[in-house]
């Protein structure tokens, strides 16, 4: 407890959660705190979006990828952990949002091609590829429209992710995205 | 035909589609599973654009409105829902020849990334009627 304590304090913590059921009424209800912390904070309401926008889709991943059938077996468990917190001693200011589940070797292969392509481009070609992708419905699966991390570099100043083996089937996937903000004061 | 009401939840939006050709889809739209929960409206629009060509005799004789107004004012959504709402936006476009069609995008003034969400439809539907409407808060 004091160790999670001292870790919030270090890192700007203003949401934490680790969850094994993460659901749509958490999301839901997570959202909604997050909400109301970023408006008495006086972030202007487009940043305050963009973090709210990242926080949803950051957590239906979670939610959708970690459905994956565990692995064989007819567990629908989500597990992830997910973080937001805010930098205020760096100019300038800004939010991150991170994320960390588990994926599976086979989910791993199909999110990295558009990760790495997300990293690379910059804000207009990522608006012009997410339309393009949108409209051909290309990357469309039976969860959504395959263009959430597009929707996320979008609206981020930065992002970050990272593979991490486990075993020969499954990887921890942490994710974060940075969010500049301009006070409205 | 019957009146769509969709009652707002805390991440889907309130959803009216009347058969006067009022419509309107107002709120959060982060369903978790976007294509399902919307199944219904985009299930009623097609209905709406075809029942005129349909045989008379199974519906009520009253005929719909050509005139349709739809008001989206999305507070946000995820990219799910944004590609909801450009497959939406398409069944319109498809339709156009025959309806008159009026798409309202209202956001706040002060959001941004709101305003360019609009642009963008604005871009990829050139042939639709689409109006940007900020709101002051």
């Amino acid at each position: 407890m004091d160790a999670v304590k001292e870790f919030v304090k270090q890192e700007g913590v203003i949401f934490l959660s680790y969850t094994i059921f993460l659901s749509q009424n958490l999301i839901s209800e997570f959202t909604d705190l997050i909400e109301q912390e970023i408006e008495a904070s006086n972030v202007s309401i487009n940043d305050s979006i963009n973090i709210l926008t990242i926080f949803i889709e950051l957590t239906q991943n979670i939610l959708n990828y970690s459905k994956t059938k565990e692995f064989g077996s007819n567990d629908t468990k989500s597990e992830g952990l997910i973080i937001v917190g805010k930098s205020i001693t760096n100019l300038p200011q800004y939010y991150y949002i991170t994320s960390q589940n588990i994926v599976t070797a086979a989910d791993k292969e199909k999110m990295l091609p558009k990760l790495e392509e997300v990293s690379r481009l910059d804000k207009n070609d990522l608006k012009k590829r997410y339309r393009e992708l949108r409209k051909s419905g290309k990357s469309m699966h039976n969860k959504g429209a395959g263009i959430g991390f597009y929707e996320i570099a979008k609206r981020s100043n930065r992002i970050e992710f990272e593979f991490t083996k486990i075993n020969e089937d499954k990887f921890y996937f942490q994710f974060t995205s940075f969010v500049n903000i301009k006070s409205t004061e | 035909m019957e009146n769509l009401n969709i009652e707002a939840t805390k991440y889907t939006p309130e959803i009216i589609f009347d058969k006067s050709g009022k419509l309107s889809i107002k709120g959060k739209s982060y369903p978790e599973n976007t294509f399902e929960f919307y199944a219904p409206v985009m299930g009623w629009i097609k209905l709406y654009f075809l029942i005129d060509t349909l045989p008379k005799l199974h519906f009520s004789t009253d005929s719909l409105s050509k005139e349709l107004t739809l008001d989206m004012e999305i507070i946000y959504f995820n990219s799910s829902s944004s590609k909801l709402f450009f497959d939406l936006f398409d069944v319109f476009e498809e339709n156009k020849e025959n309806f008159d069609i009026t798409i309202n995008w209202l956001y706040d003034e002060d959001n941004e990334s709101a305003r360019e969400a609009g642009e963008d439809f604005i871009e990829d539907f050139e042939n639709l009627n689409i109006k940007l409407v900020p709101k002051q808060r």
